[in-house]
């Protein structure tokens, strides 16, 4: 999970930077967080890149659809928007997740699947070997992913917490490969609204800049402080930020502002 | 050379240099007044934009030249989308006064 979901309310809770600044910062960082991650996800063939392109159909009109819906959508729902996914992200965290099942070889190929190559194999060091997979439900997919397209030009982030279940539960994917794929889309996902936002003068360079600056040098660095400090007590941590930061959101959106800025 | 290897040199390089541009502008921006403005920065910024879509551009080269059509095709649909994203940005840019 990517750290993306963090700048948006750091920058409007405590920088008070306008949200739709912040959306637009935020959205560059997506991007830079995603190719700075990808190389390595794809020297380790844990990106389906076949899959990969077809969901990218979805994600980039989904995202369409929320330039244009945000240039209508009034500020105070964004902030409601955003504490729902903020909140929604916690439980998400709080909740395990597990490899879903494969049935690899027993269970029959789908002829979308078949049609465009989609299914295939990654290496597993547990395994010792190549664990072959098959991409189930792609219809299904692909609706969520048009969703997980639009939040994430609405609110400016990866919106890995509405990939995670079309991955999940109706691609079927091994949790390795779901994490490479939806890095690697995430990035062209965020360049479609980012096109848009940059040209309609929503994306301020002192802003955006030093975040996205701080995005591809955190997308080198974090994976590996990750590796140091315990899972367990970061998934914590992580909890009670975000639903502190939800809560704090949801009384923006209903105009309440519990941290003043100092001057 | 595989699609996978030529994604992620891409993808690495990309990321490198768009993040040098960045920090070059903001070091100019400090100490040169002619960069007070950070172009460079905003240079940056849009060649972080534009890295996705070359990597969707490329694959649709390196899928066509292989005749995967039909990966060829869908990766011209995601191309087109992208630049019809673009094409929103500029006619709802904000006009700025003078």
């Amino acid at each position: 999970m990517a750290g993306g979901i963090f700048v948006v309310p750091v920058l409007t809770l405590f920088g008070h930077v306008e949200i739709r600044t912040a959306i637009g910062a935020s959205i560059i960082s997506v991007i830079a967080c995603s190719c700075g991650g990808a190389a390595s996800y794809l020297e380790h063939r844990l990106t389906n890149i076949r899959l990969a392109i077809l969901l990218e159909v979805a994600t980039t009109l989904g995202a369409l659809t929320g330039v244009l819906l945000s240039g209508i959508i009034p500020v105070s729902y964004l902030y409601f928007l955003f504490a729902a996914i903020l909140f929604l992200s916690a439980q998400q965290m709080l909740a395990r997740r597990k490899d879903p099942l494969q049935a690899a070889g027993l269970g029959a190929a789908e002829p979308l699947a078949l049609k465009f190559g989609l299914d295939s194999s990654y290496p597993d060091a547990e395994a010792s070997g190549e664990v072959p997979y098959h991409v189930h439900r792609v219809r299904l997919g692909m609706m969520l992913m048009y969703g997980a397209g639009m939040i994430s030009a609405l609110l400016g982030i990866g919106s890995g917490v509405l990939k995670i279940p079309a991955m999940d539960t109706a691609l079927r994917l091994p949790i390795k490969v779901s994490s490479g794929t939806s890095n690697f889309m995430i990035g062209v996902t965020a360049a479609a609204s980012a096109g848009a936002y940059f040209f309609r003068g929503n994306i301020v360079t002192g802003v955006a800049g030093p975040v996205a600056l701080g995005a591809a040098i955190g997308a080198v660095i974090g994976a590996r402080i990750l590796m140091i400090v315990s899972s367990h007590r970061l998934r914590i941590l992580f909890v009670v930020v975000l639903v502190a930061m939800g809560i704090q959101m949801l009384l923006a959106s209903f105009g309440i502002e519990l941290i003043k800025g100092g001057a | 050379m595989k699609l996978e290897h030529l994604l992620a040199g891409l993808l690495r390089y990309g990321s490198w240099a768009a993040s040098l541009v960045i920090g070059l502008g903001f070091l100019l921006a400090f100490v040169d007044a002619r960069f007070r403005d950070m172009r460079l920065v905003t240079i940056g910024i849009a060649m972080f934009i534009l890295l996705p879509t070359l990597r969707v551009f490329v694959m649709l080269v390196y899928y066509a030249r292989h005749r995967d059509y039909r990966m060829a095709g869908t990766a011209a649909v995601v191309f087109t989308v992208l630049i019809t994203g673009f094409v929103i940005g500029i006619r709802t840019m904000v006009r700025l006064p003078g």
